[in-house]
């Protein structure tokens, strides 16, 4: 692996969170747009989304899009002012604790329902 | 202080893919990255086969990797990468096609540098003596002038890994030399290569190739000054 520093891994985050929203809206079309074959069939592929790893996806998801918003306006800053790349490693590091403040927000409120079985 | 230099090498005869070699050698923490692979071909194995002409920064010949990140050796010393007893390992630049142990086929980058006119364009009848411009004008080519087209940039592009066929840092930051030269009268036909899909907007900001310049120059910054200049001709 290269040893790029914060502008790398801002880069391979930003990629990876948006391929991952991209999955996940894929998904999401496909399972809503099942409802033309029937309340049935639509019912029995959105029962399987109460599966653990999907519910505990939905934080992981909810981090990544907050990532992708914040680091696509640390992008827009860069690309339109000097300042923006003069000071992009501490706006990436804003964008971090963003994202994980949210992240953990997120996890707090959902954990509970998912443990209870809701 | 002894080391063990790590160097990935292949010999297109012999070798079907790149395989790890290590040799000790004694060097002192001043000596350079360069010091220490030349002493391997000198002295232990002069099959190892490496790019290396003025030996002190301003050649670009010597660029590769270097503990994983693109340096020139002759301009990397030894305690800044290693401790006694360390290993320092040294492999080709990547996304060019490896020719020999840390030789790489330079021609794609040149292609690139060439595809942006890299030649002062001026077509009006030179004035008696010189043409003028303001020391704050001759300034905004300051960064991009210092260029020694080492491939440092462009090879530590995440991007030009993928995609080759991306103009890369270099050719950008020697675009951006001409661009905003102002006695220069070719301004439109390198922003319209620049516009181009494997122009400038292949630029993810990812700043390895900041990182890797080993003469400073913030070709980010620079990348972005294009990516306006050419956004702003449109508008």
């Amino acid at each position: 692996m290269y040893k790029g520093r914060e502008g790398q891994w801002a880069f391979y985050l930003h990629r990876l969170s948006g391929l991952a929203i991209l999955a996940y809206f894929l998904l999401h079309v496909i399972s809503i747009s099942l409802f033309v074959f029937g309340e049935k069939i639509y019912m029995a592929v959105h029962g399987g989304y109460d599966f653990i790893l999907f519910r505990l996806g939905l934080i992981a998801i909810a981090g990544g899009v907050m990532y992708h918003a914040m680091n696509g306006l640390r992008i827009i800053v860069m690309d339109f002012t000097g300042k923006g790349v003069a000071y992009q490693r501490q706006l990436w590091y804003g964008v971090l604790l963003i994202s994980i403040v949210w992240t953990v927000y997120v996890a707090i409120k959902v954990l509970p329902r998912v443990a209870a079985g809701v | 202080m002894n080391i063990n230099v790590k160097i990935l090498r292949f010999d297109p005869e012999k070798d079907r893919k790149q395989h790890w070699e290590t040799y000790q050698v004694e060097a002192s923490p001043g000596d350079r990255v360069l010091d220490v692979i030349n002493h391997v071909k000198w002295y232990i194995d002069p099959s190892l086969t490496f790019r290396r002409s003025c030996a002190h920064g301003i050649c670009g010949s010597d660029a590769m990797l270097i503990n994983g990140r693109n340096r020139l050796a002759c301009k990397t010393l030894l305690q800044d990468v290693v401790k006694d007893g360390g290993t320092i390992t040294a492999e080709p630049i990547r996304g060019l096609k490896v020719e020999k142990d840390l030789l790489v086929d330079m021609e794609p980058f040149f292609d690139a540098y060439r595809s942006i006119m890299p030649y002062f364009i001026n077509d009006n009848p030179a004035p008696a003596a010189e043409r003028l411009q303001s020391p704050e004008d001759a300034e905004r080519m300051d960064h991009g002038s210092n260029c020694i087209l080492c491939a440092c940039c462009t090879t530590s592009c995440p991007i030009f890994w993928v995609n080759g066929s991306y103009i890369g840092p270099a050719a950008i930051v020697q675009a951006h030399r001409f661009i905003f030269d102002t006695r220069d009268a070719a301004t439109q036909q390198r922003l319209n290569v620049m516009n181009q899909n494997t122009g400038v907007w292949r630029c993810r900001t990812a700043y390895n190739c900041t990182e890797a310049c080993p003469r400073d120059i913030p070709i980010t910054q620079l990348i972005e000054e294009v990516k306006r200049a050419v956004m702003y001709q449109q508008a």
